[in-house]
């Protein structure tokens, strides 16, 4: 099967320059390496809302370069370390995120569920303004997990998270991915986390991938 | 009625003892801003001295060359005020903004002046001062308008960042910030009519009523007025806001800042 991702001799701007990538269909893909090496970048290469200097991105065997970028976002997805979530309800994100997509929002027990998976049990009805930072964190995980993307890329999901949380959020994540055949990349500074839980470890240096 | 009271010079040069005041209460609670107030009210002196002077010769010799001159100067002063307030606003953004104050501000001058008024000529009497004012308060509403929508720009990175990556168009992440940046360019024109009357004659009104015109056609010209700059300020701030905010995405759907 080929890659669902993939680029090749991929630059950006002067500074970062990025190895042969090939990212396998429902794999679990880990992108490691030191700060300012560019994996957050990657990410941002990989939904368009960045523009590569040099190289390509393939999407599905497709030059990226020639998709709709709103729909390339939506299949996919990036959930960015700096979580935004409005002023209101957990149940008022998600509705404000589905208008903001102009689609109609889950039912109630989806929202529920999506919570679940992310340890973000909470009563639909909180505000979130009242939720803590790894709180927070888990929220928007939920909401952007319940747009059932083909390809999820998160960008430090577990930072604001105790041990445990982050190994249960990446236990029930993992299993939930590979049961829907989502294809998941993972930044992180957290190597257990990757023995534990990659299929596919890309290790990059600083300027130069190794 | 009686004409206006002509002011001695010497007696004109009293009011500027009231500044007097202005800086010793700077002084006392330690606003150290007495050199610009001191600055402010030279410049505003001379600009006014000079500005009279050349109606002065304007309304005594009316050529519309001249009038036309004046107004491009008016137009071009209120374009400069705005983007050197704003800086770091791309070029395409500076044109729209450009064109939006120059637009609906000869649209309203024109209406008020031809339409309202039924003047019939290019008379700069009618023609600089009117256009002055709205003009002015175009210069001022988009000022604000943009600075606002700015400093949102500036404090939303997040919001815009997780938006996008949700897959929402630049465009509809875009537009609340409009929207909040239009309500804040109008509000102080909003507020002013609401205490026009009562808290406040305005400077137009005083002028006629101070210079022999009856009370009650002196409202009519403030009424006018104060729609007419209500609207350029609406239309100016939205034209600015609406066409400028195209140009900060790309056909990538890349927000540009």
């Amino acid at each position: 099967m080929p890659p669902i991702l993939a680029a090749s001799d991929l630059h950006f701007l002067d500074f970062l320059h990025y190895p042969p990538i090939a990212i396998e269909q429902g794999s679990m893909t880990f992108v490691q390496g030191p700060s300012g090496c560019g994996k957050s970048t990657l990410l941002r290469l990989f939904n368009a809302t960045a523009t590569p200097s040099a190289g390509q991105v393939l999407f599905d065997g497709q030059d990226i370069a020639g998709l709709d970028t709103i729909q390339l976002r939506r299949d996919v997805l990036l959930v960015s370390q700096a979580t935004y979530l409005f002023d209101d309800t957990i149940e008022g994100n998600f509705l404000r995120y589905y208008e903001l997509r102009e689609q109609t929002p889950p039912a109630q027990q989806q929202m529920r569920d999506c919570l679940a998976l992310c340890c973000a049990d909470f009563e639909l009805s909180a505000s979130c303004s009242t939720l803590s930072g790894g709180e927070r964190q888990r929220v928007f995980l939920a909401i952007f997990l319940s747009f059932a993307p083909r390809v999820l890329l998160l960008d430090e999901p577990t930072s604001a998270l105790d041990e445990a949380t982050a190994r249960q959020l990446m236990e029930q994540l993992k299993a939930h991915c590979v049961a829907q055949q989502i294809t998941v990349v993972v930044v992180s500074h957290d190597r257990q986390l990757a023995q534990q839980y990659a299929d596919a470890t890309i290790i990059l240096a600083k300027g130069a991938a190794e | 009625m009686k004409g206006v009271v002509e002011i001695q010079l010497w007696q004109f040069g009293l009011i500027y003892l009231l500044l007097l005041i202005v800086v010793g209460v700077m002084k006392k609670c330690h606003v150290n801003q007495s050199r610009l107030l001191v600055w402010a009210s030279v410049r505003m002196s001379v600009q006014l001295v000079l500005a009279g002077l050349v109606l002065t010769y304007i309304f005594k010799n009316p050529h519309p060359a001249l009038t036309l001159l004046y107004l491009t100067a008016m137009i071009g002063f209120a374009i400069y005020r705005v983007l050197s307030k704003n800086k770091g606003i791309n070029r395409r953004f500076q044109q729209v903004i450009g064109l939006s104050i120059a637009l609906p501000g000869l649209f309203v001058a024109a209406f008020f002046i031809y339409i309202v008024v039924g003047e019939t000529s290019f008379d700069p009497q009618y023609i600089i001062p009117i256009a002055g004012m709205i003009m002015g308060n175009a210069m001022n509403g988009v000022t604000l308008g943009i600075k606002t929508f700015r400093e949102t720009l500036e404090s939303q990175r997040p919001r815009m960042e997780a938006l996008l990556n949700a897959g929402a168009t630049p465009r509809s992440i875009l537009m609340p910030f409009m929207s909040q940046s239009l309500e804040t360019a109008l509000l102080p024109t909003m507020n002013s009519m609401l205490g026009m009357g009562i808290v406040s004659l305005p400077g137009m009104m005083t002028g006629q009523i101070l210079s022999g015109t009856l009370p009650t056609t002196a409202i009519l010209y403030q009424i006018a007025i104060m729609i007419a700059i209500c609207t350029v300020v609406c239309l100016a701030t939205f034209g600015s806001l609406y066409f400028g905010l195209k140009t900060l995405y790309n056909s990538r759907n890349q927000i540009l800042l």
